[in-house]
């Protein structure tokens, strides 16, 4: 018969319950009269004799007055129960309204730009819902948002769309549309509208292609320009061998219909460092790296404008941005009896303070970063990380290996290419007149070996991370090889943690981990746009959801109470969003998307209402016969 | 001339009075209004000398009155020789006799009397010491009575304006506290009080046993009665509204009234026919009646009651 969209019937009998004990109550505490000393009341005996005919008329008044306060208890409890025929909200539609947030959508092809459009259409659509219709408003880009309840709220719907804000990431229409598929699940006459420019990609993720069954998918496509050109990727890197300077590698493409003349420039700290003029032709791309670059030591910024003046129309995409990884002096100690090639290839680094010792003074006063042991193993692991050049220990010693004999002339024919230690290294001709036949211990890596046992052997002991060369260098033509000084100098760094998995530029869209000090117990990312958050630290990094391309800033915090701030970059560096060019239809498998439909007009069939309404008449009517003195 | 008398009022031992009632019933200001009020009352009513206020008994005074028929015993000295000269009838001269007249301020102190803003007792006591006071520079006989329903206090027939201060402390020392009871209070007075004279009575005429069996008592005992209603206009249209729950002050008597503009209209017109009642009792009765309202001052109604005439004249 009558089905409660709000309170249940339990909640609905409490609250009139309660109410109604309040109403008598306060019925009878009316019913107590205020005493009044009058001097002589027999006066007043020849008034009520006249009104004594109808005291039970009055009587009869007093209980219509209470009568009247609990039906209006009653209608405004019902009210809040939100009685509804059942069926009734059947009659509307259930729409979820995505709005594309991604970077495309910041093009000013249309005006002011193509989000705002979005955002007028997706109004126009709440301005024309049906009385029985509902709607979710949800922001599309790398993940989805709902910013509204499904509600018929127009109100409330027109703050959600409001609240929608651009962002540098691709939009994710895989996660949009399962979204929007579970939101719509059991929901009465259910659509889904999508407000874009059409640029989303395959509706295809990692769980396969999203399945709309017979769902309706409507599409209000947005925008009408073509011309961009954009950055696609930006990266630098400084020079392994020479730190003080490094090298950049710039990708542009121009997604427009035309061949377009670009002016690039590259600033250093905020300082131009170099400006090229390039052409590109429509649809295609460039690659452009700049070498030694000298005078940026934290940040790199790429521009790029239309060398005709005019801008392209979408300008997000017009910058990029890189971050340098900071240096810091490395504490090296070399326990030798005296060796060129190594010595000279710690020289290479000027930010290196390189100590020697001879192995009968080791160990040496003062702390380290690194030790490197060339020929000579200790009696027990360092407190440092450490390397080991032909780590053959002394009779009756342990070593970090545990050496079985000898392997005569090993070739590197096994090497591990993805292992930062062979970054830029080139090993598979050197020659070696011996090395060590070593075992290797559980979770030692085998970087680098001969099929008849590791040569290059990467692991941890008593907590701190080694190295170890199974030859001795002196009997090999490694150290007349660029690999001998960057293999070092890769070891260093990676023991370090200053260069190895640096990235220049982190990608909008994606979740950022950043590495932080040890004992950080709180981080705050601060975007370009100011926006600051708190973040996550999970695993020794923090944890950011980048939405925003520019240089962001992280500050850490440890239990100390020492504060650290890190910069680093973010880009949008996505070919998809570059082109802007509108789509006009949308299909999603076998669905195609049509133009969104208005509402069936109507009268909002919601019996609360005519409740609430029944109420304030009935106030009405007893306000009137209260001030008619009909009810007293 | 009452300078002196205002001074030692401000000055004397009723100051602990004053202060104990939270004001002055009888400031320098009443004071000086009772003085007025004598003079006044004395153009209202010639003559100056002593005595001079005659009496309704006929006497041995020198004033003719009336002709009444001889009959045997007859003092010849009075017979009206002239009237027997023309007609032949032996008529008798009969002469007003002078005498002291004897003045009761009855004063009703019951605990409807206290009712009003101000209290109806208090404006009672002001009206009974004027009239005192004038009645005292007539060089009458003046008594005060208090009730309620039995005599509650009596000040002595005395004479002299001097003798004010005793009346205006014995007004004082009044309480309105008690029951009214009309019938039995005047019939106690009319037992104690022989000489007759003028009885004022001064009440609001609240008697749950009716007002009429008092002033009866009083007129079949010959005296020349006046009552003056007081009544405060709070009584007359009261500011209530609402359901309440309204208790004789006397009785304790309790009545539940919704009060509505209705019903204060009908108690309105109730109390109208009530005044109208008394009204039409003491005229049937040729008793001297006054209503007067608290809100007008007690001076005006004083020459109010003085002008309409009867009562001192």
């Amino acid at each position: 018969m009558i089905e409660l969209a709000g309170l249940t019937l339990g909640q609905v009998l409490t609250v009139f319950t309660v109410t109604g004990v309040v109403v008598v109550g306060l019925y009878l505490l009316k019913l107590r009269r205020r005493v009044v000393v009058v001097p002589f009341v027999r006066l007043w005996d020849r008034v009520l004799a006249d009104s004594r005919t109808t005291r039970l008329f009055s009587q009869l008044k007093r209980w219509l007055s209470l009568l009247l306060a609990l039906l209006l208890v009653a209608l405004l409890a019902a009210a809040l129960g939100d009685p509804r025929r059942p069926g009734a909200r059947d009659e509307g539609r259930s729409l979820v309204l995505l709005l594309d947030a991604s970077a495309s959508m910041q093009a000013t092809d249309v005006a002011p730009s193509r989000l705002d459009r979005a955002k007028l259409e997706a109004r126009r659509i709440v301005d024309g819902l049906g009385p029985n219709d509902r709607a979710l408003v949800a922001r599309m880009e790398a993940r989805t948002t709902p910013l509204s309840p499904m509600t018929d709220d127009a109100a409330a719907l027109r703050a959600a769309i409001d609240a929608v804000t651009p962002t540098e990431v691709a939009a994710s229409f895989p996660r949009g549309l399962r979204f929007a598929v579970d939101a719509l699940r059991g929901q009465p006459h259910p659509e889904i509208v999508v407000l874009s420019d059409g640029h989303l990609g395959e509706a295809r993720d990692d769980e396969g292609e999203v399945a709309l069954g017979d769902l309706p998918l409507r599409f209000v496509p947005i925008g009408r320009g073509r011309r961009n050109v954009g950055i696609t990727a930006f990266s630098v890197r400084r020079y392994p061998l020479d730190k003080s300077r490094s090298a950049g590698l710039v990708e542009l493409r121009n997604a427009g219909p035309r061949d377009e003349s670009v002016e690039l420039t590259l600033l250093g700290d905020g300082r131009p460092l170099d400006v090229q003029t390039l052409e590109i032709p429509a649809g295609g791309k460039i690659l452009r790296t700049f070498e030694d670059l000298a005078g940026a030591d934290s940040t790199l910024e790429a521009r790029i404008t239309l060398a005709d003046g005019k801008r392209d129309e979408l300008p997000a995409d017009d910058r990029a941005y890189a971050r340098l990884p900071d240096r810091r002096r490395a504490r090296v100690l070399c326990v030798t009896r005296g060796n060129l090639y190594l010595q000279a290839a710690l020289l290479l680094d000027e930010y290196l303070d390189v100590t020697e010792t001879p192995p009968e003074a080791y160990p040496p006063q003062g702390r380290f970063d690194v030790v490197i042991f060339d020929d000579f193993v200790p009696a027990s692991p360092p407190d440092a990380h450490a390397i080991y050049l032909h780590p053959r220990p002394a009779p009756g010693r342990d070593g970090p290996l545990v050496v079985t004999g000898t392997i005569e002339r090993p070739l590197f024919e096994q090497l591990d290419r993805r292992h930062p230690l062979l970054r830029f290294t080139a090993l598979r001709d050197v020659n070696v007149a011996e090395a060590l036949a070593v075992t290797l211990a559980p979770g030692d890596e085998r970087v680098a070996a001969d099929p008849r046992g590791p040569l290059i052997v990467a692991g941890t002991r008593a907590g701190h991370r080694f190295i170890a060369l199974t030859f001795d260098v002196r009997r090999s033509d490694l150290p007349l090889r660029v690999a001998w000084p960057l293999l070092l100098l890769n070891a260093i760094d990676g023991f370090l943690e200053e260069d190895a998995g640096y990235l220049s530029s982190h990608r909008t869209g994606e979740t950022w981990r950043i590495p932080v000090p040890a004992e950080t117990v709180s981080a705050r990312v601060m975007a370009p746009d100011g926006d600051a958050r708190d973040v996550p630290i999970v695993e020794g990094r923090a944890v950011v959801a980048g939405l925003r391309a520019g240089f962001h800033r992280l500050v850490t915090r440890t239990a100390s109470g020492s504060a650290q701030t890190q910069t680093f970059a973010a880009n949008l560096a996505d070919d998809a969003e570059l082109d802007i060019t509108p789509v006009p239809e949308l299909r999603v498998g076998a669905t195609k998307a049509t133009k969104p439909q208005p509402g069936r007009p109507g009268l909002r069939s919601e019996p609360w209402t005519w409740l609430v309404l029944a109420a304030l008449a009935l106030l009405c009517v007893e306000w009137f016969t209260y001030h008619r003195r009909l009810t007293v | 001339m009452f300078g002196w008398l205002r001074r030692k009022e401000r000055d004397g031992a009723s100051a602990a009075t004053r202060q104990a009632e939270g004001g002055p019933l009888f400031d320098a200001s009443f004071q000086a209004k009772l003085e007025m009020l004598a003079l006044a009352a004395r153009r209202l009513h010639q003559g100056q000398s002593r005595a001079e206020r005659r009496s309704k008994k006929t006497g041995s005074g020198v004033e003719f009155a009336d002709h009444r028929e001889y009959s045997a015993g007859d003092d010849f000295r009075y017979l009206d020789w002239n009237v027997y000269g023309r007609s032949g009838r032996l008529l008798l001269r009969l002469f007003e006799e002078e005498e002291d007249l004897s003045v009761y301020v009855l004063l009703d102190c019951s605990r409807s009397m206290a009712f009003g803003t101000p209290p109806k007792f208090d404006y009672a006591r002001r009206l009974a010491a004027a009239l005192a006071y004038i009645a005292l520079a007539g060089l009458d006989r003046v008594a005060l009575v208090s009730f309620d329903d039995t005599l509650r206090g009596r000040l002595a027939p005395t004479r002299g304006r001097g003798r004010i201060f005793a009346v205006l402390d014995f007004l004082r020392a009044q309480e309105a506290d008690g029951p009214t009871g009309l019938g039995d209070a005047m019939r106690a007075f009319a037992a104690q009080n022989k000489r007759r004279g003028v009885a004022i009575l001064i009440s609001d005429l609240y008697d749950p046993r009716g007002f009429e069996e008092g002033l009866n008592v009083l007129r079949y005992q010959k005296f020349e009665t006046h009552v003056i209603q007081v009544f405060d206009p709070g009584e007359v249209r009261p500011p209530l509204h609402g359901d309440v729950r309204l208790v004789d002050e006397e009785t304790g008597e309790a009545r539940e009234v919704t009060v509505t503009p209705r019903v204060l209209e009908r108690y309105a017109q109730a109390h109208a026919e009530y005044r109208a009642g008394i009204e039409r009792f003491c005229a049937e009765k040729q008793i001297a009646w006054h209503a007067v309202e608290t809100s007008t001052p007690f001076d005006e109604a004083i020459l109010r009651i003085l002008r309409r005439g009867g009562m001192l004249g």
